[in-house]
């Protein structure tokens, strides 16, 4: 039996409560307020049922145990000892392990009594040599809130901001202040869920998430969200792999305001499909986090049709040449292209670029990802979606390329080509 | 003088999804696509009835399957998504089933592109690693093990196969645009051929094992010639954006070869006389794969087919008689 079902579930607990405060006034404002936590009396709660069981423990002079399950051992075999840290323990190592968690905990607590945030970083660096390395509290923090059936915004425990956010809207936080979302131009530091009280998303129709952080920096610098012939939107990058905190502030606005067109743009590549398929269902480590899915999530591009029609005549004028330059050369390749982080702030330029730079071999780590990835979609029922993402990975993998984001701009100016996208379908 | 060929028969949504590869047998047209089944089309009626459905071949779907070109038509090989590789056979009753599987191991798990020789007796295999193997299907062993580049560090992915109907070469064409040409009798490299720089997609025996074709991404097919390793010839389209080529295939006289492409266009070259004779563009969709149909006894003229991301199967043939 799993520790979690003796816990209500979350959703549960939320029904006693309404979600938005103001949802049943009919949407009239362009103000969408932002669910408060009511999780973190709950986390409270359990939290000091943990600490009352020990020092039980303490004075009964047994051993001190708290509930430690695996994220993963569900699926493989258990020990029968699994699902607890116990101290003394058996091994130095367990002791140890339960100092470091003991810690966490007693962190969660007094962060959430004081009503403050916590960051992961913050909790490594309270006690470097206890806990060695971040991955370490990482780690113990997912498994913890995991073990209680929370999330881990529910400990008051987060992590350092990692997304970037720009657009015509503004966020009310609970403070009272209002911050509004264009400055600075190239974009906002995303801030934590819990400190946003509302937003105020006046006309935005539309919201792009983008993989790349220096393509969102260039939108973000020419203005396109105010700019774009698809009517003001939101631009949001996690800079890469979603973090929780966007992918939450994504879930808010998403149920929030359904009617808001949500829209992906990642790489054709399988890691940019497989940050796709994170923001829409989730990471499997982060699988007890519910309220950060976003299922309705559209897969803007790039795709390999958008890809291959680079070197195609346009139509309508079927039988010409398109361009002196791309004859049978067109399509040259460049392995120096590295995949590594982009310096921080470039914006790119206009200048004249080798649009096929940004169109690349597979790698062999690449074909391994995308296989690993549809074995993933192939274990459960193909929707439409997923028969696309699958097609497109068999695609990449028929054709041995990958392209970036780039690859479909016009010399830096993705404009175009998103304005056709970004339009209500 | 160019040639016609009319659309004969369409197979619409013959699969659910992108059609990847097809191979004709005497009798039979097998299907491949990135669903899970495999299809066996009847080509000896003139609407291609679905034959048989092999469900569940490869899970993640299947990116190549091959027949052995001139031969009996007895024995097929697939190869899925999930790197599985699977030899079939025909009964005596025209029912396929599996034969056999290449081990799962190391060896064969990076294999892509395949093609069976006329007899049916061996099975080429391009590999990821830029390896070419040669596996005898009767004893289910590797016979061969080509090394291509000059060293381990310079193999490049191999995309494309092929075996000379009489036994004697195999032929891969890589990713850095090498094409190798290997003796199967004395297991050496007979030649290495430069010229496309740019993957190669597709390499094709001539039926008198003369003639390699090889072209991919540079969208023109170079020709050479298997006797001293020469160039001879390069098909060109004129005029227009050389597409992607995906698929090439040569008739059974070898005078004509059918080139498939990523733009959808079906051309076929006079080899001899290295000119265009026929070009059809019914789709834009990207074409996988072209292939000739071996003549069959109730099928008048010559035909071929091909198929692609629009999971349809267009029959083409030849407009004779007039």
């Amino acid at each position: 039996m799993s520790l979690r079902s003796r816990f209500p579930s979350p959703g549960a607990l939320e029904q006693n409560t309404p979600l938005y405060r103001n949802s049943a006034a009919p949407r009239q404002s362009s103000i969408t307020v932002i669910s408060s936590n009511q999780l973190q009396a709950e986390a409270v709660a359990r939290i000091e049922a943990i600490l009352e069981s020990v020092l039980d423990a303490i004075h009964n002079r047994t051993d001190l145990v708290i509930p430690y399950r695996s994220i993963r051992s569900s699926s493989v075999s258990e020990k029968p000892e699994d699902g607890f840290v116990r101290f003394p323990g058996r091994t130095a190592q367990e002791a140890k392990r339960f100092e470091a968690l003991f810690r966490i905990i007693e962190l969660s607590h007094e962060a959430l009594i004081s009503g403050h945030l916590i960051t992961k970083r913050n909790i490594y660096y309270q006690n470097v040599d206890l806990f060695k390395s971040q991955s370490v509290v990482d780690e113990m923090v997912d498994t913890l809130a995991y073990t209680l059936g929370l999330g881990r915004g529910d400990l008051n425990i987060v992590a350092a901001a990692k997304g970037l956010i720009s657009g015509p809207i503004d966020l009310i936080m609970r403070g009272g202040e209002t911050i509004r979302c264009t400055q600075p131009a190239d974009g906002l530091l995303l801030p934590m869920i819990q400190t946003i009280e509302k937003v105020d998303l006046y006309e935005a129709e539309w919201l792009l998430v983008i993989e790349k952080e220096a393509t969102f920096r260039t939108l973000a610098a020419g203005r396109y969200h105010s700019m774009s012939a698809a009517g003001t939107g939101i631009l949001i990058t996690a800079k890469g792999f979603p973090d929780l905190a966007t992918r939450r502030f994504l879930y808010a606005l998403q149920s929030a305001r359904p009617e808001l067109r949500m829209y992906a743009l990642v790489d054709f590549d399988p890691h940019g499909i497989a940050i796709l398929r994170t923001y829409r269902y989730g990471s499997k480590r982060l699988d007890h986090e519910i309220e950060s899915k976003v299922p309705s999530l559209r897969w803007l591009g790039i795709r390999s049709g958008d890809v291959l029609a680079r070197d195609r005549p346009e139509s309508g004028q079927d039988g010409q040449l398109p361009d002196s330059q791309s004859s049978q050369e067109s399509v040259s390749f460049s392995q120096e292209e590295s995949e590594g982080p982009r310096p921080y702030k470039r914006v790119r330029t206009q200048e004249a670029r080798d649009p096929d730079d940004s169109v690349l071999y597979l790698t062999e780590n690449d074909r391994k990802k995308a296989i690993d990835l549809m074995t993933d979609i192939c274990q459960y029922e193909l929707d439409n979606y997923a028969l696309e993402q699958l097609q497109e990975l068999q695609r990449m993998l028929m054709l041995g390329i990958k392209a970036e984001i780039q690859a479909v701009d016009d010399f830096g100016n993705l404009a175009k080509w998103l304005d056709k996208r970004l339009k209500p379908a | 003088m160019s040639k016609q060929y009319l659309a004969g028969h369409r197979l619409d949504q013959a699969h659910p999804t992108n059609i990847f590869c097809l191979a004709p047998t005497p009798t039979a047209l097998i299907s491949a696509s990135g669903a899970s089944s495999l299809l066996i089309h009847k080509t000896t009626e003139p609407t291609f009835p679905l034959q048989q459905r092999i469900p569940n071949a490869h899970p993640l779907g299947c990116h190549h399957v091959c027949t052995a070109r001139g031969g009996p038509g007895k024995v097929a090989a697939s190869v899925g998504f999930g790197c599985e590789v699977k030899v079939w056979r025909c009964k005596d009753d025209g029912e396929w089933e599996l034969w056999w599987q290449l081990p799962e191991d190391k060896t064969a798990r990076d294999v892509w592109a395949v093609a069976l020789s006329a007899d049916e007796a061996y099975l080429a295999c391009s590999m990821s690693t830029g390896q070419v193997q040669v596996w005898d299907l009767t004893t289910r062993e590797r016979v061969q093990t080509y090394e291509t580049g000059n060293n381990i560090n310079q193999q490049s992915f191999g995309m494309a196969v092929d075996l000379s109907r009489d036994g004697k070469l195999t032929a891969s064409g890589h990713q850095n645009g090498s094409v190798y040409v290997f003796n199967n009798h004395s297991g050496r490299r007979a030649y290495s051929l430069s010229g496309l720089i740019q993957p190669i997609r597709a390499v094709a025996f001539s039926p008198g094992c003369k003639l390699l074709a090889a072209a991919g991404t540079a969208g023109i097919i170079a020709i050479y010639d298997m006797e001293h390793g020469e160039q001879v010839a390069n098909l060109a389209a004129p005029g227009t954006n050389a597409a992607w080529i995906t698929s090439l295939d040569w008739n059974e006289t070898g005078e004509f070869l059918l080139c498939g492409s990523i733009d959808g266009k079906i051309r076929v070259w006079d080899v001899t006389r290295s000119v265009c004779v026929a070009t059809h563009s019914e789709t834009e969709d990207t074409l996988w794969s072209v292939r000739w149909l071996p003549k069959t006894p109730g099928m008048k003229g010559e035909w071929f087919c091909a198929a692609g991301v629009s999971k349809t199967i267009t029959f083409y043939r030849e407009a004779t008689g007039t």
